[in-house]
């Protein structure tokens, strides 16, 4: 379980995260809703032990990734922002420096390696250098990188981004098979279907804070719409003008 | 424990691979690298084959105008190293622009001045901008300063005077050195300069490739999300950046070897006196300063803002070591005490020197000294696993 409590965060006098507060169970799918600059690259960062919180506790697994970064991240795969492919490495060499980062070797390896070689349908790129790839390919290698190690946690910003339909459909069964495994998933989306089929619990984060979290039927009954995403606009944006109206963001 | 140390070592071979297979892929470093270790010993040692082919030149064209006049200066000059030609008429400046590498002009009154005891005038038009030139009219002056001691001691004994009486005493000359000294005096400091830019340049790309690269491609950050220590990425970083410097100053050092073994030293009597056991010694006295240079130029890369900054600072970075080096060499400071020896940079340029000369060097004082310099690769490497943990790295600030 990642478990997010009472997490503040500043920087240069200005407040990115406030008294953010969370968890994302095991065995379950949680989805992160947030405009840009809400806070979400924040507080993953802080979850991996990037960053530190000033304030509140952070736990992956019952363990502090600022106090013990490495058990930390050897239970985490995390796909960010950007995909951080070395573009002069093949694709295979990509993803045995991760799998040997998290100490695999040998036959384990190997057989970490085709695990996600068959399960996200590298074969095809496996010996060419990721300089050059498409978008969807970089992100699906980039999805391989997190997977290779078998984490416990999954933290995935937008990860069908780029992605065909096919590889989007590959992707989420690859989620659900993981969530049937126990992992704890949480990722962000901004689409609202993707977000309906796969979560169990969705966080709502604006302006640093989560401002509405329960399933999507919880959300829209408490917001009064018949959508998602009209729920999370109202939840999302209704906040931040709320805050104006009351001169917070002055 | 066991496992422990096992999974330490799974994931610094597979961090070094990745490093290495990083560096040695990166076209624009091995563009560099080969650039610079073929083409700037070729540069140095073509304008040096230049200069001995000057320098061993052995016959210079003298024209005589007006030789009719003076037909003793004509005598004495021909033969050796000099080949006189002798012309009714010319213009000084135009025959030196022609073939000749010296003109000596005597005017019509020589030898009824002669006679007269009037010194007359004899005129030695050299340029000496053009070094043969120079060489030539040395030569002719020394012809000529010895037929005027000749006439002198004639005159004089004519007079009833002794000859000693112009000559208090005798000087005379005796050169010391040795091929090997006039070896070290020629490339004692070039050698080496050359060997430590050559680390300087070849590890600067891959340096900032490795550091502020990553960090502008943004891989930094899956890298540090990563279960590695700080010092075990600056650690397979610094290694990777090393072997491309350090090869890059074998390289060099194998083509300046290969090169001077071309170069006609003999005939100006220098030897270049480094066998494979120096060779050898000077290849692993440059390691530690490699790992030296190479954790430089990563802290500075890893704290540069962007490529271009980086880029800006190591090309600073570089300049100042051959700086430092040109500028104690001009101040005559005597480096070869212990103190300086234990220097980093100056202790490996002493010791470089003198290999290339083929003179011995104190293994106590080039261990201990290797060993300062390793020191201080430390403490970088423990300043830059910090600099890992700074959030501004990650454009977070």
């Amino acid at each position: 379980m990642i478990r997010v409590e009472g997490v503040n965060k500043q920087f240069s006098g200005n407040s990115v995260l406030h008294n953010l507060e969370f968890s994302v169970p095991d065995g379950q799918i949680t989805a992160l809703l947030g405009a840009n600059g809400a806070g979400k690259t924040t507080c993953l960062r802080i979850i991996a032990g990037l960053l530190k919180a000033d304030s509140g506790n952070v736990s992956v697994g019952n363990l502090d990734p600022f106090k013990n970064p490495k058990g930390v991240r050897r239970q985490l795969g995390i796909v960010g922002d950007r995909e951080g492919l070395y573009e002069r490495l093949t694709v295979a060499e990509y993803l045995s420096f991760f799998a040997s980062a998290h100490g695999l070797a040998g036959a384990e390896l190997e057989r970490a390696l085709k695990l996600v070689r068959n399960e996200l349908e590298l074969s095809n790129l496996w010996n060419r250098r990721t300089k050059g790839f498409s978008q969807g390919e970089r992100m699906k290698v980039s999805l391989a990188r997190a997977l290779v190690h078998s984490p416990r946690h999954l933290v995935l910003d937008e990860p069908t981004r780029g992605l065909d339909v096919l590889a989007a459909r590959l992707l989420r069964k690859t989620l659900m098979r993981l969530r049937e495994g126990g992992t704890a998933i949480l990722f962000s989306s901004h689409i609202m279907a993707e977000v309906l089929e796969l979560s169990d619990k969705v966080l709502v984060m604006a302006e640093g804070a989560i401002v509405g979290s329960g399933t999507p039927d919880e959300l829209m009954r408490q917001t009064g719409c018949e959508n998602l995403e009209d729920s999370f606009v109202n939840l999302a944006y209704g906040n931040v003008a709320e805050r104006s109206k009351h001169g917070e963001l002055a | 424990m066991m496992i422990s140390k096992k999974r330490l070592s799974q994931q610094m071979r597979g961090l070094l691979l990745k490093e290495l297979l990083e560096v040695w892929r990166d076209r624009r470093a091995l563009l560099i690298t080969l650039g610079f270790t073929l083409l700037f010993p070729a540069l140095m040692i073509g304008s040096g084959a230049l200069s001995l082919k000057v320098m061993s030149e052995t016959t210079f064209n003298v024209a005589i105008v007006g030789a009719e006049y003076a037909p003793i200066l004509e005598e004495k000059l021909q033969g050796g190293d000099l080949k006189v030609e002798r012309l009714q008429d010319g213009v000084p400046q135009a025959l030196l622009a022609s073939k000749y590498d010296v003109v000596l002009q005597i005017e019509k009154n020589f030898a009824e001045d002669y006679r007269s005891l009037l010194s007359p005038k004899v005129y030695l038009y050299v340029d000496s901008a053009d070094q043969s030139g120079g060489r030539g009219a040395q030569l002719v002056q020394q012809h000529l300063a010895q037929l005027q001691q000749l006439v002198v001691q004639q005159r004089l004994a004519a007079r009833g005077l002794a000859t000693q009486v112009l000559a208090p005493w005798q000087l005379e000359v005796r050169d010391v050195s040795t091929p090997s000294s006039r070896g070290l005096a020629m490339w004692g400091l070039m050698v080496p300069v050359l060997l430590i830019m050559a680390l300087l340049v070849c590890s600067a790309a891959p340096s900032i490739d490795t550091s502020a690269g990553e960090r502008e491609r943004m891989t930094i950050e899956v890298l540090l999300q990563q279960p590695f220590s700080g010092w075990q990425l600056i650690v397979a970083k610094v290694v990777a950046v090393t072997s491309i410097g350090w090869f890059g100053a074998l390289l060099s050092l194998a083509v300046l070897t290969v090169s001077f073994s071309l170069l006609p030293l003999a005939e100006i009597g220098v030897r270049f006196t480094a066998g494979i056991s120096e060779l050898f010694t000077i290849s692993l006295i440059l390691l530690p300063l490699a790992l030296l240079i190479a954790v430089l130029q990563i802290l500075l890369s890893l704290r540069s803002r962007s490529f271009k900054d980086a880029q800006i600072q190591l090309s600073i970075l570089q300049a100042l070591p051959v700086t430092l080096l040109v500028a104690l060499k001009l101040s005559n400071i005597e480096l070869d005490s212990p103190l300086w020896q234990l220097t980093p940079l100056i202790g490996q340029q002493q010791w470089l020197s003198a290999l290339m000369a083929g003179e011995s060097v104190s293994a106590l004082l080039a261990v201990a000294g290797s060993l300062v310099t390793l020191s201080l690769v430390g403490l970088c490497i423990l300043v830059g696993a910090r600099a890992l943990r700074s959030e501004s790295l990650l454009g977070a600030t």
